[in-house]
């Protein structure tokens, strides 16, 4: 019914295999929380190719058993999701979500808080690996929200778990890849030439402070506070069920009243977490806290 | 019109002076009423038979029929067997579908109408996919309704092309709701003009309701279920990529709209549906309708 990709073959104008796919899909969409729609099957299927011709599987059907068979499922949906999250990280990699920080989410931060004594803003990057994210997040705060941000203070939590990902973040040195989509104005004025590399100057470094956090560590997660925003962006695809709904419940309680939580692109919190309630920004997707039921009582 | 607002006297005025109304294809409404009748009682034959009297349509059909879009699963190379693999009510989305792209004259001044082919058909399919979702019991009604939702729009793009271009830039500039907009620019609303142009179309009640409310599903006494749905799934094409060629600068929660507890009262699969995923799905619609809408309306 149909076709599997062969090793040798190109995955460019084949059709695309139906049912197979679909099953790999939503498993990832189950166990991950990240789902492709249907214009980027073929990219799935270029990443299950990969992952195939590694352990010399010759049909889809074949490696769809070996991501759904109990003894092999979890590895190799792993190695699957790091096949799909290759590459993910650059300057400026969700657009769409980062004018919706800054049209929207942004004055309505500041509109809430607008009667507190304090003018500060905390936006925390869980899970900033090599530090694309937290610097993006700067940059803008300082180029687009000047105007909205004046007289207030910012702080940028970064976090990772891998120590080498946040010596990196901290050099702040950075190659062609992580830095194509930043426009000139970026380039120019946050960005100091090296050699063949980029590296963030002082000013996309002020007020973003890095550190080492794992997510699943209780004690440490109960002290990240008063947050208006936090970014997790295909973090907790790795995570069962049980861990990500611990670091949800955290982010949830870490967040004030009015916080924003954002996963990565085409990420969901379905099936996890019923506190936090999704809302539709220009173009993108993002959590608020919702009304809690009261404890010891019924919801009416 | 003894009630008449003041919103509906400025409209009505304009629609007078109207020498020639947007027609729907001659052979669409004979279709729609032919399929009104139950499932087993329609004949493929007599469907293909209606179809075939406008042999553009037909054709611009067998392109559509031939996309992802419309679940095809092999090459379809005549109107029959067309409805034999896509099913009667498949066909006629992709009839109707073709024939609403059509209403328009190409050389239509103004704004290009392409976006607002696209946010109906984007709508229409959001519309089905939702109605099998919760259960709605009549997917190839709530893709109609998705379709034609947004008639007042098209009646706007021909009566005051100009007018309703600077309500579309302030829409645009502002980040604000195109109703809102027309409501500034123009003294009314595509819900409006929409409902003059439905009844003179003899669409049925409950499309009527659609089209004049699905901005206030609230408001509709006897469909309100139909129209929240067009309302849900309008939204979500706004705010994602299936939009009128801009997105609004504004935060929205489905849960919050006031057609949600009226979907919600009758089909509980609602309370419980996944809409990042739905969301997500959206994403999946866009270069293909995108490029249906160009290859039949710009062919």
């Amino acid at each position: 019914m149909t076709t599997a990709p062969t090793l040798a073959a190109g995955f460019g104008a084949e059709p695309i295999p139906g049912a197979e796919l679909m099953q790999i899909r939503d498993v990832i969409y189950k166990s991950a929380g990240i789902f492709h729609p249907d214009n980027k099957l073929r990219l799935l299927w270029d990443r299950c190719g990969r992952r195939m011709r590694e352990l010399h599987i010759p049909s889809l059907r074949e490696y769809c058993d070996c991501i759904t068979t109990k003894s092999t499922r979890q590895a190799e949906l792993v190695a699957l999701l790091n096949e799909i999250t290759i590459g993910e990280t650059s300057f400026f990699r969700n657009q769409p979500q980062l004018e919706a920080l800054w049209r929207v989410v942004l004055p309505n931060i500041i509109q809430a808080k607008s009667r507190l004594p304090l003018r500060r803003l905390r936006i925390w990057s869980a899970g900033c690996s090599t530090g694309e994210e937290p610097y993006t997040l700067r940059m803008l705060l300082l180029e687009e929200c000047a105007s909205q941000l004046k007289d207030w203070t910012t702080e940028i939590l970064a976090t990772d778990l891998n120590e080498r990902s946040l010596a990196h973040a901290q050099e702040g040195l950075y190659g062609a890849y992580s830095t194509r989509n930043l426009t000139p104005i970026y380039r120019n004025k946050y960005f100091i030439p090296q050699t063949d590399k980029l590296q963030v100057n002082a000013l996309a470094r002020s007020n973003v402070a890095f550190s080492r956090l794992n997510l699943s560590d209780d004690s440490r997660m109960t002290f990240m506070k008063s947050l208006d925003a936090i970014f997790c962006c295909n973090v907790l695809i790795y995570f069962d069920l049980a861990s990500k709904r611990r670091v949800i419940q955290h982010f949830y309680n870490n967040l004030l009243p009015h916080g924003y939580l954002f996963l990565g692109h085409s990420e969901s919190l379905y099936g996890v977490n019923d506190d936090f309630r999704l809302v539709h920004l220009p173009g993108a997707t993002a959590y608020i806290k919702g009304e809690r039921p009261p404890v010891g009582g019924r919801a009416l | 019109m003894t009630t008449a607002t003041a919103t509906q006297r400025v409209l009505l005025q304009k629609l007078e002076g109207l020498r020639h109304i947007p027609t729907i294809p001659a052979v669409l409404a004979p279709l729609l009423r032919y399929l009104q009748q139950p499932a087993e009682k329609i004949d493929v034959q007599k469907v293909t038979d209606i179809l075939s009297q406008d042999k553009s349509l037909a054709a611009q059909c067998l392109q559509m029929a031939n996309s992802s879009l419309f679940g095809r699963a092999k090459n379809v190379e005549s109107l029959r067997s067309a409805v034999v693999s896509l099913g009667v009510h498949n066909v006629s989305d992709i009839a109707m579908s073709c024939g609403v792209l059509n209403i328009l004259p190409r050389d239509q001044a103004g704004l290009d109408p392409v976006v607002f082919w696209e946010h109906s058909l984007g709508c229409a399919l959001v519309c089905r996919h939702l109605a099998r979702k919760i259960n709605f019991g009549d997917p190839a009604k709530a893709y109609l309704a998705g379709l034609l939702h947004d008639l007042g729009i098209i009646l706007n793009l021909w009566i005051l092309p100009k007018e309703f271009h600077e309500a579309w830039d302030l829409g645009k500039a502002d980040g604000i709701p195109l109703d809102e907009a027309e409501n500034r620019c123009l003294g009314f609303t595509h819900c409006e003009s929409g409902r003059w142009l439905a009844e003179r179309w003899q669409l049925p009640p409950d499309l009527i309701d659609v089209v004049t409310y699905h901005h206030s599903p609230e408001k509709s006494v006897e469909h309100a279920a139909l129209t929240s749905l067009v309302q849900l799934a309008d939204l979500l094409c706004r705010m994602g990529n299936l939009n009128y060629g801009y997105v609004e600068q504004r935060q929205v929660s489905l849960r919050e709209q006031s057609g949600f507890p009226y979907l919600a009262k009758d089909f509980s699969g609602l309370k419980d549906l996944d809409w990042a995923r739905l969301t997500f799905e959206l994403d999946g619609y866009l270069e293909e309708v995108h490029r249906l809408v160009h290859a039949i309306y710009r062919a």
